[in-house]
């Protein structure tokens, strides 16, 4: 096998790194915002729970609402 | 096109679109760093350090670009008062942060080999740094900053502040010539970098640029949720 792929002539560690820290950084931005959205829609549809009926009722009718409900139950 | 501002539509279209970039997005940066590590030849002077070229200038451009467009959409909503608005720039900020901070970092780990050093007061490096407290200071004022008349005052504020610095930031290379290179691609004149490098440079964009759109959308979804929850608590 070609180490000299991985090595890249002596500047390998730098090439590596800089790319695993991209990617790490990246990874990391789309967990923690997945995590929030997740989160947030749960709080959402909980807070939802605690309305009347004729109030879900009319709140469903609402685009976003409704959006909200289904992006949450395929989760 | 009233249907299309609409932000019952906008929050629907947000959820069809992101299914769509989460199957490409993957697939494309693998192509990508498969070009840049692997196909990509090594620079004539700089050998494979060059290959940090594929994940520094993209960043660097999205970090500029996000920041050039936040400016515009605070001046935007400061003018016309449109509430949407400052749902997007509340969205784009992180992300311009992010690449900001990797530009930085991956500059830094291009630098050693390249000029002997991690950093050096460079116009380029310093205006770059400059960036990141404009942007670190943009999403403190909107994150605490409580009332909406007066966050959106300070944010335009310091927006149009850090719109200066991007005009120091492309300017920099030109002005005080040091350490950082001249620009190699330029839109309106002639672009030094080899095609066998602006394939995989272009790639590595795009890539990049799907990465962005992901996150702006999920980050618009949180922003117009919080605000859903705000109007429910006053039900």
């Amino acid at each position: 096998m070609n180490l000299n792929i991985f090595l890249m002539n002596g500047y390998g560690i730098y090439v590596w790194l800089s790319f695993l820290l991209t990617f790490l950084v990246c990874l990391f931005l789309f967990l923690r915002t997945r995590k929030t959205l997740k989160k947030l829609e749960k709080d959402f549809i909980k807070e939802t729970q605690n309305l009347s009926q004729q109030q879900f009722e009319d709140l469903k009718k609402q685009r976003i609402v409704k959006e909200i409900l289904v992006s949450h139950s395929r989760t | 096109m009233i249907k299309f501002l609409n932000p019952s539509y906008i929050f629907y279209l947000t959820g069809k679109i992101l299914n769509f970039i989460k199957i490409f997005v993957i697939p494309i940066i693998i192509i990508g760093v498969i070009f840049s590590l692997f196909i990509s030849p090594k620079d004539y002077i700089q050998g494979d350090a060059v290959r940090i070229m594929y994940v520094h200038v993209p960043s660097a451009w999205i970090s500029l670009s996000c920041f050039a467009l936040i400016s515009f959409l605070c001046v935007i909503n400061f003018i016309f008062k449109i509430k949407s608005i400052s749902l997007i720039y509340k969205s784009l900020a992180p992300i311009g942060l992010t690449f900001n901070f990797i530009a930085i970092f991956t500059g830094s780990l291009w630098g050693e080999p390249t000029w002997g050093t991690w950093w050096a007061w460079d116009a380029r490096l310093t205006s770059m740094l400059i960036l990141i407290f404009f942007y670190i200071i943009f999403i403190l004022s909107y994150k605490f900053i409580t009332n909406p008349e007066r966050s959106s005052k300070i944010c335009t504020l310091i927006s149009v502040l850090g719109l200066i610095n991007l005009v120091i930031i492309k300017y920099s290379v030109n002005w005080w010539p040091t350490l950082h290179q001249p620009s190699s691609i330029n839109l309106a004149g002639e672009t030094t970098v080899h095609f066998s490098m602006l394939i995989p440079l272009g790639i590595m964009l795009f890539g990049f640029l799907l990465y962005t759109a992901l996150i702006f959308l999920m980050k618009y979804r949180i922003e117009t949720i919080r605000v859903k929850k705000k109007s429910l608590k006053k039900l």
